[in-house]
């Protein structure tokens, strides 16, 4: 079993500012498949891929990563395991000082003495996978967001890493990007073998591109299955969440007092 | 650090400890920043590019002003001719290295502190940890590396243009003769004294202490525009008041 297991999560339990984000959490992501991790908004998809790259560490659990107990990682050793992982952040963080083309390069130049020749053509080719080979010299603030975040794409996958972790990597495209990025995520698996986790709202897109589904809710995983057949698997909390109900067993409310009295009602709940 | 404690005093120490833990975190990052040597170079480049033009305005109506009131007080006593001498002394051992840090504080250390908090803030520093680089060898470092090693250079231009103002208003303008101005000037100042422990050695102090809490700012800024903009304001008067206590330091232990 270890063997297909790429990230294997067991008990985890994370407290933010009081807040229980995950309540003894038990996840597994296989290897060479693409997973897609789906919730409400602020449940923790952004922190639990944060917690898989030893970003940030539980109070409890284990994070295993190929074997490894990520939480007790040096940060030598962690730098080493990220340099095998691919990261598209939520809100791209391209560096302002370098164009295009440097942001793509700047990990091969960080980790690689390649030859200028070698690092071009490979850049290049990243950025036509993307369709931005044009927009090579365009300083970041000259993209607009779509643009951008195809440019973290490009730069996450710039390594041919072992893991690439998405967070949601459609957000802002257009439905001819979309489906360039669908097939890019695709391609990158089948042909190299690549793990993707992807986080995503967009169930149309995670039907076409993931094997797997968790969907997250309460700090636990509340339903997972096969994408194209999870939304009707007849469970409370998959009905509500893939037909958008406002009532049901996820909260789509952050935590709070009663709202009559907030609003300074006589006669609300204290 | 998340901990709220209103006390002025307790919290100033807690930044000055933590403050203290991140210049070693630096210095140890140092040799691993090496790898990034065009980023130190470019960095120096920067701040010194950037701060050579006030520096030297600023020196030069240092140095002009510094003659006026000297000449003025001089002609009382019929002393005129050592106006060069006392301006050279004043500016080469108090005002040449601590204006010059306190402009360069107002001008590269905010500059930097605004450019690291940015960085944090656009989650820029997250993303290169997840591509496995340090971002204190590569951000920081080299940041703190190119004040230190600007700072005493921009010292020297301010000197040299303040004694060119001096002379300027002394000799050009109040009649001085040229040869007295030079020639007292030179017998007076102690190279050893005045210029390696005055401007060098000072201006390298100063240098320490402006790029650390610098970076320091931007670095443990919290990531909202208006974090960014307190740092900022942090930055420059942390520093001014480091520059000028260490001032008196200093020169008990020089003079
Ligand atoms: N640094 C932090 N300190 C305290 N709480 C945090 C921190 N980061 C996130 N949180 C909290 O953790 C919860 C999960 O945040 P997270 O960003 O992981 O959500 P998410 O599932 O990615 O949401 P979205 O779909 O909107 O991106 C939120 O309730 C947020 O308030
Ligand atoms: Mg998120």
């Amino acid at each position: 079993m270890t063997d297909d297991a790429i990230v294997r999560i067991r008990g985890l339990t994370t407290v933010l500012n009081g807040k229980t984000i995950f309540d003894s959490l038990d996840l597994d992501i296989p290897r060479g498949k693409v997973t897609a991790i789906m919730g409400p908004s602020g449940t923790g998809k952004t922190t639990l891929l944060k917690h898989i790259t030893g970003q940030m560490r539980g109070d409890a659990g284990s994070v295993e990563l190929d074997g490894l107990n990520v939480p007790e990682l040096s940060r030598e050793k962690l730098f080493e395991l990220r340099e095998r992982i691919g990261y598209l952040f939520q809100n791209s963080a391209l560096l302002t000082d370098f164009d295009v083309f440097e942001n793509v390069a700047f990990p091969l130049r960080q980790h690689t003495k390649l030859p200028e020749e070698l690092i071009r053509n490979i850049v290049l080719n990243k950025l036509q996978a993307v369709g931005l080979r044009g927009a090579a010299r365009l300083m970041p603030t000259e993209l607009s967001g779509g643009m951008a975040r195809r440019v973290a794409l490009a730069r996450a996958i710039v390594f041919d890493p072992a893991l690439i972790l998405y967070d949601e990597p459609f957000v802002g495209l257009d439905p001819i990007a979309l489906n360039q990025v669908l097939l890019l995520i695709r391609t990158l698996n089948e042909t190299l073998g690549i793990t993707s986790v992807l986080v995503a709202h967009e169930l149309a897109a995670v039907q076409k591109v993931a094997d797997h589904v968790y969907l997250i809710a309460n700090g636990k995983v509340v339903a997972q299955g096969d994408p194209a057949t999870l939304a009707n698997d007849g469970s409370p909390w998959t009905a509500q969440f893939f037909g958008g109900e406002a009532d049901g067993p996820v909260p789509f409310q952050y935590p709070a007092g009663d709202y009559a009295s907030a609003l300074g009602f006589p006669g609300g709940k204290a | 650090m998340s901990s709220r404690n209103d006390n002025v005093v307790v919290r100033s120490l807690a930044q000055i400890g933590a403050c203290g833990l991140f210049l070693i975190t630096i210095l140890a990052a140092i040799p691993r920043s090496f790898r990034h040597g065009r980023e130190t170079v470019r960095q120096i480049w920067f701040v010194g590019a950037m701060s050579l033009t006030i520096v030297m305005t600023c020196g030069l109506f240092v140095g002009m002003v510094l003659g006026l009131q000297l000449y003025d007080v001089l002609s009382i006593f019929g002393g005129t001719s050592a106006t060069g001498t006392v301006v050279a002394i004043a500016i080469y051992r108090e005002l040449g290295p601590v204006v010059t840090a306190l402009l360069f504080a107002g001008r590269a250390g905010t500059s930097v502190t605004a450019e690291i908090g940015l960085m944090r803030a656009t989650d820029q520093l997250d993303a290169m940890e997840m591509m496995a680089v340090d971002p204190i060898a590569y951000v920081a470092a080299p940041r703190f590396l190119a004040g230190v090693v600007a700072l005493p250079l921009l010292g020297l231009v301010f000197c040299a243009m303040g004694v060119f103002g001096g002379h300027l208003v002394g000799v050009t303008w109040l009649g001085i003769d040229n040869g007295t101005f030079w020639s007292n000037m030179t017998a007076t100042v102690d190279i050893h004294k005045d210029i390696v422990n005055g401007v060098l050695l000072k201006s390298f102090a100063f240098g320490i202490v402006v790029s650390l809490i610098a970076v320091f700012q931007g670095y443990t800024t919290p990531p909202t525009s208006e974090g960014v903009a307190y740092a900022t304001t942090r930055t420059v008067v942390a520093s001014s008041i480091a520059i000028l206590a260490l001032d008196f330091v200093l020169t008990s232990f020089l003079i």
